[in-house]
């Protein structure tokens, strides 16, 4: 077992993260992220009337709070029933420290987990969230971030939820800063989910112009299991996701879809890799991307399919959009297959707007920038079309199209 | 100028390195109908296009007005705002734009230049209920995507309902009629026929001389190398139905 949080794991961190570039980190400035020199964020007290205003309008949602990384029982349903147990991570590793080790997984050798390991070393701090087996809240579980941004610093944590074999769950996660001090936030997830669970997951960035944001979100699927995460990233100047799945179980399914969108000098960068384990197994992924002005958005999908893995069946589709001629995306399928036994599809584009759509709009007496901003709205408009909760839709609805160049005029044609 | 809607001369539009159009002139006067027919690559959806400003077209010399306004000088948005209509040979799909939505930007556009008021949410889809049911269209039509997954005569009413919608003053049709079957053809014909009237004009680019039986035209040009080489009534369609286009290719008499 690792020696976490320690001495140990932080010179391990250290000496990863001074390893030459690796072409997985290719779009993450990290001598520009390390060259601040962020200290640990101090522990701030925040009162819930300061998290009201940032907050998702979900009234009937179970909320878990973490402020700059460290669970916040007082701004949190801390017993919220249905199924589900909610323990702080620095408290049970004060009363069950080998217990609550068992639970965290120790970041791996490779480049991936850089961060991870970072996160290792660090965080102290975390919740633990885990749903009896059978359980099916019908309340969604609103997992919200906020770091304070006060001052120039860094916080990692780790978040680790358990789902129960055949248990039912819809979960939020909202990344927000409420102050606009450039910070760094290091996330190091792990959401296991048993035999037959459910997992409906939605995940939303909305973090402030010079916030960076590292996540390394690990996910293991058993048996039978379906898992499906929406993920928005309309915020942060720089956001890198880390998303590592693994199907572990038979006939375990996923659907990953995304859109990240990318201005002023803003850079998304989001990495996946589907490890796919047992037989059977079904990944769907879909991402957009769009960036405009100076903005720089990466991606790259990563999908091993193991030998044992007969049957998988594995598609990826990555589609991006260029509003301006500084603008800059970069888009990268790595398909890596050993059995025979496969269905795998994947397809990349990068482009600009259609001039013949551009024009047949015109024609239709639209002015040049109502007819961009409706293309451009086309352009994400079946990825938030699928939003599983409706309140949820105009919310960020509202978010995309506030981002777009034309907002007005796409606003007014709804 | 009386009475003439549109009034092209000498045109000449080159598209990349190759000049398409060498040279056309046409009249149209309010309350006509013509017909522009020609062999393939003649230069028919240049014309067409050029005067709908289609990017990617760059005249050479040559002029074109529209109800006395210098036509080549606006964008596109504002001849489309101003009246005219072009109905595409290839309409295109935009997934993600809803039909209706389309529709009715478009039509307020409109409204909104001649200043009048916006149509509420109520009236306009009366007024588009009443135009699908013209055109034998489905309104689940509204809610799809702009022509996404249209079958060809699918789009091909779209594009007439939007006509019959926008009421243009100059209606430029290129190849409607092609690869429309003859009950949509009919269809297509009878909303062609419901915009005619003294105060507008209609402009049929056109292959084949099926749709005149239909919409019968004032006049008949034939485009041949980029040139109007013949001008006539409607019965110079059915000579060309007759002897198809080889006659004229080598006269090159203009009329």
């Amino acid at each position: 077992m690792a020696p976490a949080p320690g001495a140990r794991a932080r010179q391990a961190a250290g000496a990863r993260l001074a390893q030459p570039p690796h072409e997985n980190w290719k779009y993450l400035d990290h001598a520009q992220i390390a060259g601040r020199g962020f200290g640990l964020a101090p522990r701030v007290a925040v009162a819930a009337a300061r998290l009201a205003p940032v907050m998702l309008p979900l009234a009937a949602a179970r909320r878990i709070v973490l402020v700059d990384g460290s669970y916040r029982r007082e701004l949190s349903d801390a017993d919220p029933g249905d199924g589900i147990e909610v323990d702080d991570l620095s408290a049970l590793l004060g009363r069950d420290p080998a217990a609550a080790l068992r639970m965290l997984r120790e970041p791996g050798d490779d480049a991936d987990d850089r961060y991870a390991l970072l996160a290792d070393a660090f965080a102290s701090e975390g919740v633990v969230i885990r749903i009896r087996a059978n359980a099916a809240p019908v309340r969604p579980l609103y997992l919200l971030h906020a770091s304070t941004g006060s001052e120039p610093c860094a916080s990692h944590a780790r978040v680790v939820i358990e789902v129960g074999a055949g248990a039912v769950l819809s979960l939020v996660e909202h990344f927000v800063t409420l102050g606009e001090a450039p910070s760094l936030t290091n996330l190091a997830a792990e959401l296991r989910v048993d035999a037959q669970a459910t997992v409906q997951h939605l995940r939303i960035h909305e973090l402030g112009a010079r916030h960076v944001h590292v996540e390394t979100c690990v996910t293991e699927l058993q048996a039978g299991s379906r898992y499906r995460q929406q993920l928005f990233t309309l915020g942060g100047g720089v956001v890198r996701s880390n998303l590592q799945l693994s199907l572990a179980g038979r006939a375990a399914e996923a659907w990953l879809t995304g859109l990240f969108m990318v201005d002023g000098e803003r850079q998304a960068d989001l990495y996946t890799r589907i490890a796919h384990h047992g037989a059977a197994t079904k990944t769907y992924q879909s991402f957009r991307g769009i960036a405009a002005e100076r903005g720089r958005g990466a991606f790259n999908g990563r999908i091993v399919v193991h030998p044992e893995a007969r049957g998988t069946d594995a598609s990826q589709t990555s589609r991006n959009l260029l509003l301006s001629p500084l603008a800059e995306i970069n888009a990268r399928p790595q398909l890596e297959i050993h059995t025979d036994d496969v269905k795998c599809r994947h397809g990349a584009t990068i482009g600009t707007l259609d001039a013949a759509q551009l024009f047949y709009l015109q024609s239709r007496g639209l002015d040049p920038a109502t007819a961009r901003g409706l293309l451009t709205y086309a352009f994400c408009a079946d990825v938030i079309a699928g939003l599983p909760l409706p309140e949820l839709r105009d919310y960020i609805e509202e978010l995309v199209v506030g981002r777009l160049p034309d907002r007005d005029v796409i606003r007014s044609l709804r | 100028m009386s009475g003439a809607i549109l009034s092209v001369r000498d045109l000449r539009v080159r598209a990349g390195e190759r000049l398409i159009l060498d040279g056309v002139s046409l009249e149209v006067c309010a309350g006509e109908v013509h017909a522009i027919m020609g062999p393939n690559g003649s230069g028919k959806s240049t014309l067409t296009g050029v005067l709908a400003g289609r990017p990617g077209l760059e005249v050479l010399s040559g002029t074109a007005s529209y109800l006395g306004r210098d036509l080549l000088a606006m964008p596109p948005e504002e001849r489309a705002r101003a009246g005219l209509f072009l109905a595409f040979q290839y309409p295109v799909e935009i997934p993600g734009v809803n039909n209706v939505y389309l529709l009715k930007a478009s039509l307020n556009a409109l409204r909104k230049h001649r200043g009048e008021p916006e149509l509420d949410a109520f009236e306009f889809l009366n007024l588009v209920r009443v135009k699908l049911r013209q055109m034998q269209m489905d309104e689940s039509l509204l809610n799809r995507g702009v022509n996404e997954g249209f079958s060809g005569g699918e789009k091909k009413r779209n594009e007439i309902l939007q006509m019959s919608l926008l009421e243009p003053t100059l209606a430029l049709l290129d190849e409607t009629d092609s690869g429309l079957d003859i009950d949509a053809l009919k269809v297509v014909a009878e909303g062609v026929n419901a915009l005619r009237s003294p105060a507008r004009a209609i402009v049929m680019v056109t292959h084949y001389q099926r749709l005149l039986d239909y919409v019968v035209p004032d006049r008949v040009h034939v485009l041949a190398g980029g040139r109007i080489v013949r001008s006539g009534g409607r019965e110079l369609a059915q000579e060309l139905e007759r002897r198809g286009y080889d006659w004229l290719r080598d006269g090159t008499a203009a009329a």
